[in-house]
This record gives structure tokens, C-alpha cells and sequence, in this order.
């Protein structure tokens, strides 16, 4: 009983350290455009301090959570926060047909992640309770 | 045209920092660990290049993507992974969409 509560702490925890880890993300690709090759400081500190931050908070999410799925949500924040929090900070407004084909790669490499889930897939034969 | 190439080689760094980090256990291999940073620096700094003329959610997106589809087909390749349904079909949505992307003219 006390083993189903921690490990039920432990998934909250991870849960909450890939999210942080998809928001690092997000500063992480902003600070990469706003140093313009690193060129400007302050970006460029930034861009380095979430690159490092990232790591680690996927690192401690990956523990808990299965690979496949973790990546795919971190993926599928950075994709779409850059592109939403970019085309803000930077004016940079995509056109409707640019909208489209980032949509596509974005819902790919999120459906990539997801088949490449070791647990999505035992799930689905049945080896698993969980 | 350059951006594309600059974008290309983020990918190919961006692959080592998946493999090394993936071999690092948690960072509590040395030299695993280093590899990751190092690689994570040469794909930033050329992600960084590339950015200067892409938007960045489209540069990014691009960058990410098609590193998930390279560590996908070198999984299948050296590593003995399936490639099944689902996952080619995620790799043909990226690179439809890569194309779709160049083809409209961003960047």
C-alpha cells in the first residue's frame, strides 16, 4: 500500500520534471535564436544554462517515465512552443501553408517517439498489467 | 541554402547527444557524459547558425525531427530495432513535412 503511494509520488515527480524539461526547451531554442550565432551574450549564457537544465530534467524524468512517451511529450512541447513563443518574441509569423507542414513534422516525430515505446508496445500484446 | 547545410550537421551532433546521452546512465559515466556535452555544444553552435535565417520554430522543429527519424534508421540499422508500420510512417510524415516546408519557401 505504502509502495503503490511512492511509487505514485515518484510518477507525479518525473511527470513534473519532463514538463520543466519541455519548458527549458522552449527558452533553450529561443536564447539559440535570440544569440544570432552567439554573437550576443546574454542569449547566449541563457542558451547554454537550459541547454544544461534540460539535460537534467530529462535525465530525472527518464527514470520513472518510459523513453518513447517521455520523449514524445518533450519533443511535442519544444515543437510547438518554439514555433508559438518565436513567431511572438521574434515576429517571425509563419504563413498558413508553413503552419501546415510544421504541424505534420511535429504530429511525425511525436508519433515516431510514441511506436518507438517499449511500453506503448507491450501494453498493446499484453505482456503488461500496468 | 548554406542554413540547410548548417542544419544538417545540428542533426548529425544532435544524434551523438541522443546515443551519448542514451550510454551515459543517468550521467554517471565519465566519458559518456562528455560526449554528450561536447556533442550538445557542436549541435547548438550549429543549430545557432542555421537560426540566423530560419524562424525559429521552423528551424527547430526541422532540427529535432529529423534527428528522431536518423536515430530511428540507425537503430534499425546497427542495433537490430524493428522498423515497423507506425514508425515508417512517422519517418514519412517528418520528411513530407521537411519537404512541404522547403517547398514553401521557409528558408
Amino acid at each position: 500500500m505504502t509502495n503503490t503511494t511512492s511509487n505514485q509520488a515518484n510518477n507525479g515527480r518525473a511527470w513534473i520534471a519532463l514538463l520543466l524539461a519541455g519548458a527549458f526547451e522552449i527558452v533553450y531554442a529561443l536564447s539559440v535564436a535570440g544569440s544570432e550565432a552567439f554573437t550576443v551574450l546574454s542569449w547566449s549564457i541563457s542558451a547554454i544554462v537550459f541547454f544544461l537544465l534540460t539535460l537534467y530534467a530529462l535525465s530525472v524524468a527518464l527514470k520513472t517515465i518510459d523513453v518513447g512517451i517521455g520523449y514524445a511529450v518533450w519533443a511535442g512541447i519544444g515543437a510547438v512552443g518554439s514555433a508559438v513563443f518565436g513567431s511572438v518574441l521574434f515576429e517571425q509569423s509563419l504563413t498558413l501553408g508553413q503552419a501546415f507542414w510544421l504541424a505534420v513534422i511535429i504530429a511525425g516525430v511525436i508519433w515516431l517517439k510514441l511506436a518507438s515505446s517499449e511500453k506503448l508496445q507491450a501494453d498493446e500484446s499484453g505482456l503488461t498489467a500496468s | 541554402m548554406i542554413s540547410w547545410l548548417y542544419l544538417g550537421v545540428a542533426v548529425l551532433f544532435e544524434i551523438a547527444v541522443a546515443f551519448s546521452a542514451g550510454n551515459a546512465q543517468g550521467f554517471t559515466r565519465l566519458w559518456w557524459t562528455i560526449a554528450t556535452l561536447v556533442s550538445g555544444a557542436i549541435a547548438t553552435f550549429f543549430l545557432s547558425l542555421a537560426l540566423l535565417e530560419f524562424d525559429v520554430g521552423v528551424g527547430y522543429s526541422i532540427w529535432t525531427s529529423v534527428a528522431g527519424v536518423g536515430i530511428v534508421i540507425l537503430g534499425a540499422v546497427f542495433f537490430q530495432e524493428r522498423l515497423n508500420l507506425r514508425k515508417l510512417s512517422g519517418i514519412a510524415m517528418v520528411i513530407g513535412g521537411v519537404i512541404g516546408l522547403r517547398l514553401s519557401g521557409a528558408a
